[in-house]
């Protein structure tokens, strides 16, 4: 899961530059009695450090910008895809179909009637797994891959007036359905 | 280079006691809204019951009040270090605490009084559909209150890059964009201050005219119901607008970095070229990175959210590279004498630091696909803007105020708040990453604990600044005390 990913990533980034700071000020009463080859020393480091965020940040980048969820236009209507459409307004969502099997390809038509809604999927464990803004005005198009068997939800992730809170919708998805004759 | 004469007053009014009333103001407004936000964070854990049309109401109240406080005593800060190397005048200085605390009553009567909860990014169509909730009227009180709280910034940077101009004969050389790109000597090159002004000046201007032309156009909405413009487009314009004023607001407090830092160590802060060239790009990259704030509206031209995705990251290396490294570098092993200014303005470059990383990595759009509208995102700008922002300007706060006070309760506030601001995003972000969405005023059983703890934080967040703001209202009382103007 990405979120878990990102958490320990973060944790264990945050934490460092927090284990420096403490660590330099703690250490910074006592002075050095010659503060030249030092600071040369460190602008030395900084030329690593530079080079080491530059490699991430392009390998990363790299990596990340080739999985985009945007659909392209001329993608839209694949076979064996199933078109739903959804649809927000101040404080529900309208949307069909609602029951599908796991494996199955849903593509999202979201939209929204009045303000600014966002249309967030929450797996089966109350993780998001994906989610679009729903803007009145503009349909845009999210496909997801249903993995898991369960009761998937639907939930407003943009603050929309009094009601936001209570945008949430189910979407049952089955389990797949065993091949008979095939198993081994 | 011409340095003003410390103290003297123009236009009649002393500049010693205007940055003083500013700092005031700041104490007494931050407190409150920290008291709200202790009590959104007291209502989502359950521990308090309050109705969703008040939770909302209060969410709108203290997001835009933070942002208009940071941005309030952020420019305290500039106007005054920048004063000790370009003329500035203190009238207009005044007239800008003047249009904030007008501003800010119109926007606490459109909340208090009119019941305004279409949250401080007014996201258009939301203020005319609020569902009965509050009137047009209400919605406009709103956005004149922003309005009026915009032109008094406006006239204050146009004031600071008019001496900046004066003394330095342009704004390319007050940002050292020659120093920047290696075309004059680094020791020529504008003092920190001035870099950062310019800067913070220039992107300021940007947003509020872009914030300016939305808040005009969605006034008329209001009342002429046949005039409707493009929603994605207003969003682009409202996120731009509210992404650079808010960015500002770190990069006008730097400087008590750059300035109270030195005075400690005994160390110049070191302008080389690094320095310049990253005050250069950051102009660039606060002006173009807003469309990491609409990742997930499809409809934007996906060139721009790949170019907000990459200038996201880019944009966190001259922090961490330039400014972190560099107040790290100037304190390593330099004898200090910690003091509780000194202390505070060191953890706010910290705390900008660590909130950068979190922040960079909800701009990936892979991320933000399943981070977007969590609680993560709170989690990473109360760490910059806490943490971060505050703490600088707490720092200064400490610097101007704090000579004379009694001496335990500097200390005492400093830890209070630091621990209490470490557990208050830690349980923000790990909400975030348990999918809790954010501005939620209900929140299902499952995301209670987070919310707990987050109470727990907050509550020593407002201990420990009561007690930081404290100290400084009692030094008033000693005229004039400390190490700030005389
Ligand atoms: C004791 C300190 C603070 C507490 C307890 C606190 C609490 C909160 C809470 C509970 C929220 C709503 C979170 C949600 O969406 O579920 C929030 C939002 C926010 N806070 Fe704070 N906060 C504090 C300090 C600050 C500071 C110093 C700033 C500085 C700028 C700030 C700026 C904001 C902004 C801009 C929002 C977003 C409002 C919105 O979503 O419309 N907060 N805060
Ligand atoms: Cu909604
Ligand atoms: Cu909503």
């Amino acid at each position: 899961m990405i979120q878990n990913t990102v958490w320990d990533v973060s944790i264990i980034l945050m934490g460092s530059v927090a284990a420096i700071f403490i660590g330099v000020a703690a250490g910074a009463p006592v002075a050095l009695e010659n503060y030249g080859p030092a600071i040369a020393s460190a602008y030395r480091m900084r030329v690593w450090l530079f080079i080491l965020a530059a490699v991430v940040l392009v390998a990363v980048n790299w990596r990340t910008l080739g999985e985009l969820p945007y659909v392209s236009a001329s993608a839209q209507g694949t076979p064996g895809i199933q078109r739903v459409d959804a649809v927000g307004e101040q404080w529900s969502w309208t949307i069909s179909p609602t029951h599908f099997t796991v494996g199955e390809t849903a593509e999202f038509h979201v939209t929204s009637k009045d303000v600014n809604h966002d249309f967030a999927l929450y797996g089966p464990d109350m993780r998001i797994v994906t989610q679009v803004q729903a803007m009145p005005g503009y349909t845009n198009i999210l496909r997801y891959t249903f993995k898991k068997p369960g009761i998937y939800r639907v939930l407003c992730l943009e603050y929309c007036g009094i009601g936001h809170t209570e945008m949430m919708s189910d979407i049952k998805v089955a389990a797949a359905k065993s091949v008979t004759g095939k198993t081994p | 280079m011409t340095t003003q004469a410390i103290g003297t007053s123009r236009g009649g009014i002393d500049a010693g006691i205007a940055v003083r009333a500013y700092l005031a103001v700041t104490g007494i407004v931050l407190l409150l809204m920290m008291l709200f936000g202790f009590t959104m964070r007291l209502a989502q854990a359950q521990w308090i019951n309050i109705e969703p049309n008040t939770f909302y109401m209060i969410l709108t109240m203290h997001g835009s009040g933070m942002v208009g406080i940071t941005g309030l005593s952020g420019a305290a800060v500039m106007w005054y270090f920048v004063r000790r190397h370009v003329p500035v005048s203190t009238g207009v200085f005044v007239a800008n605490l003047v249009f904030f605390l007008v501003g800010a009553l119109l926007i606490l009567g459109s909340g208090f009084i009119g019941g305004f909860a279409g949250a401080w990014t007014f996201l258009y169509p939301l203020p005319e559909h609020s569902g009965g909730l509050w009137s047009a009227n209400a919605a406009a009180f709103y956005m004149l209150g922003l309005l009026v709280i915009g032109v008094g910034f406006l006239l204050l940077h146009l004031d600071v890059l008019r001496g900046i101009i004066s003394v330095y004969g342009g704004l390319g050389a007050g940002l050292g964009a020659k120093q920047a790109f290696g075309l004059a000597p680094e020791k020529d090159g504008p003092p920190p201050a001035v870099a950062a002004a310019t800067m913070a000046s220039i992107s300021n201007i940007v947003g509020i005219v872009i914030g300016a032309v939305v808040l005009v156009l969605m006034l008329v909405t209001l009342y002429v119901p046949s005039f409707t413009f493009n929603t994605l487009l207003a969003k682009n314009l409202i996120y731009y607008f509210g992404h650079t004023f808010i960015n500002v607001t770190i990069y006008m407090a730097v400087i008590a970095v750059y300035e109270i830092l030195p005075m400690h160590t005994h160390r110049a802060w070191k302008t080389n070229r690094a320095f310049y060239l990253a005050w250069v790009l950051s102009t660039l990259m606060v002006l173009t990175v807003y469309p990491h704030h609409l990742l997930m509206d499809f409809a934007m031209p996906t060139w721009m959210l790949i170019a907000g995705q990459i200038i996201s990251w880019v944009s966190g290396l001259p922090v961490l590279l330039v400014t972190a490294f560099g107040a790290l570098t100037n304190v390593y092993r330099s004898g200090i004498k910690w003091s509780v200014a000194a202390g505070l303005v060191f953890i706010g470059v910290a705390g900008w630091a660590i909130g950068v990383i979190p922040a960079i990595a909800d701009g990936t759009v892979i991320v933000n696909s399943v981070m977007h509208n969590t609680q993560w995102v709170p989690g990473h700008f109360h760490t910059y803007l806490l943490l971060g922002m505050v703490a600088m300007m707490l720092g200064f706060m400490a610097y101007i105020g704090g000579g004379r006070a009694p001496s335990r309760l500097g200390p005492a506030g400093l830890w209070t708040f630091l621990i209490g601001g470490a557990i208050f995003v830690l349980a923000f972000l790990a909400g975030g990453a348990a999918s809790v969405p954010r501005r939620y005023a209900v929140h299902l059983p499952g995301w209670l604990p987070y919310d707990r703890v987050g109470v727990i934080g907050a509550g020593l967040v407002v201990i420990g600044t009561s007690l930081l703001v404290t100290r400084f209202f009692l030094a008033l009382r000693s005229p004039m005390s400390g190490d700030g103007i005389r």
